[in-house]
């Protein structure tokens, strides 16, 4: 990567989108303190970020990182027990957090009987059952059939509008940016820079079906595929 | 059904046989020339008449005793094996300079043949219980020592990545993502470990004498006396024992591996 800089507005959904190999996931873990950059900073609340992860930022990942030995409803606590919530008030919220995420019935489920999206939407209530200030989320649908991933992209919408937290989503599909974020940075091969930052005017809330055929998104899609189609031609042929 | 079937047919047509050849003279009238000598193996019929016996009150150490010895010791030597066994294997893995140390120490230990170990174990700890379960345990500890230190070594690092950015400190990384991801591959070597178990304890019973009593003993004493009879009923007791505990533990695991995919199927 080279010179990436980008800011990100509190409460405001940002996806980074670009050419595989181009560094998006890196730029996100150092953001979330996993990854230090050899030169720059990352900062957020003008604090930089080293080492550990900065407090209240959750983190969702691609893979699926829902404890397989745990429940539903215990992986849905993880988060509040190790913030020593206890008792009464963690079983409100991990309640509230199963039903939200449509997963009634499925409490003492274990996650190798669910489906993928269920599974997902585990790690996501997961993360989110700790109000999270900075969401960052990097494909976590990205291993979902596309039926899965639309009604996923609904239910995610439909949970920030709620709580409105900064976002900042990783992924290399394009519609799914559109859909989701109000800024999108579209970023090229490598060596990582920003090619730029494009702002999504569709208004919200978002239907993201009935998006997908609208003449705004064809517009928005169309201006962003042009840039970053240079960007895959230039990294030769794609599989 | 029909499996079963079969499985049954084959059992008492090898009882049968048995039965019959050790039954019948391979020449008439001529004492001691059977087609095969119940001598050395005996006979079922004069085996269910033993067993009965020996089951009874008639004798001074009755079968009953002699199992409850052997399982006793068993289960000790079991529980105390997976217990040390674990937590060496939990402290190892974790620590990569120690296990670095103590490798050719284990791996040394480890190859020795343990039945090797059995007249220095007697000599140190007598023919009582304690040396059977120290035997025991100088085949469970190692069994489920490498596999909790191979389930420590393989925890996902992307699950104590996740556990982190939902706030847990060192210790509850420990105590809820590497304690558990190893407990799974510590859980899937408790049925061997049982039936090692029960090795460990016949062997040292085989030398253990009257006072380590169990089944063991049963055996010694029946070459001492040549009576194929009994050591067919230690035999036979062996294996029941062996059998039933191994499932018993079977479905312990099963119970704690629930969450497993594998053990679902199974079930189903």
């Amino acid at each position: 990567m080279d010179r990436v800089s980008f800011e990100v507005l509190e409460g405001e959904f940002v996806a980074i989108v670009g050419p595989s190999g181009c560094g998006k996931s890196t730029v996100l873990n150092m953001i979330a303190g996993l990854v230090t950059p050899l030169a720059g900073a990352v900062l957020v609340d003008d604090t930089p970020v080293k080492g550990a992860a900065p407090p209240r930022v959750g983190y969702v990942f691609q893979k699926d990182t829902v404890f397989p030995w745990r429940t539903v409803a215990r992986n849905i606590a993880l988060g509040l027990e190790y913030r020593g919530v206890a008792g009464t008030e963690r079983v409100r919220r991990v309640r509230e957090a199963v039903t939200l995420a449509g997963l009634d019935g499925f409490e003492d489920a274990f996650p190798a009987t669910l489906s993928g999206g269920m599974r997902q939407r585990v790690a996501l209530m997961r993360t989110l059952v700790v109000d999270p200030e900075i969401l960052l989320m990097d494909e976590p649908f990205g291993a979902l059939d596309t039926h899965t991933k639309l009604t996923l992209h609904a239910e995610l919408l439909a949970l920030w509008e709620a709580r409105r937290q900064t976002v900042i989503f990783v992924t290399h599909d394009l519609s799914e940016a559109i859909s989701l974020a109000d800024r999108i940075v579209v970023m090229t091969r490598r060596p990582g820079r920003v090619k730029m930052v494009h702002e999504v005017k569709l208004t919200r809330p978002r239907d993201v079906i009935a998006l997908r055929e609208s003449d705004e998104y064809a517009r928005e899609y169309g201006r962003i595929w042009h840039v970053l189609g240079e960007e895959f031609a230039a990294s030769g042929p794609r599989p | 059904m029909r499996i079963t079937l079969w499985r049954v047919a084959i059992f008492v047509a090898l009882l049968g046989a048995w039965e019959w050849l050790t039954g019948i003279k391979a020449i008439s009238r001529t004492p001691g020339l059977y087609w095969i000598d119940p001598f050395f193996i005996s006979r079922p019929s004069v085996i269910a008449r033993r067993f009965a016996y020996l089951m009874s009150g008639e004798v001074r150490l009755s079968l009953w005793q002699m199992a409850l010895s052997t399982v006793e010791s068993t289960l000790w030597g079991f529980a105390v094996g997976v217990s040390t066994g674990f937590a060496a294997g939990l402290v190892l893995g974790r620590h990569d300079r120690l296990a670095r140390v103590f490798e050719p120490y284990i791996v040394a230990f480890n190859s020795l043949p343990r039945i090797a170990l059995v007249p220095l174990v007697t000599m140190i700890f007598g023919f009582g219980l304690l040396a059977k379960v120290v035997l025991a345990w100088t085949i469970v500890f190692f069994i489920v020592f490498f596999n909790t230190f191979q389930g420590v070594r393989a925890v996902d690092a992307d699950l104590v990545h996740s556990a982190r950015f939902l706030g847990a400190g060192e210790r509850q990384i420990l105590w809820t993502v590497i304690v558990p991801s190893a407990l799974a591959w510590t859980f899937a070597a408790l049925t061997p470990s049982i039936s090692f178990a029960l090795i460990g304890v016949v062997v040292g019973e085989l030398l253990g004498g009257e006072s380590g009593g169990g089944l063991g003993y049963l055996i010694t004493q029946s070459l001492g006396t040549l009576n194929a009879a009994d050591m067919m009923v230690a035999l036979v007791s062996l294996g029941f024992i062996g059998i039933v505990m191994a499932l018993g533990i079977k479905q312990i695991e099963r119970r704690l591996l629930r969450w497993r995919p594998e053990y679902r199927t199974e079930r189903a």
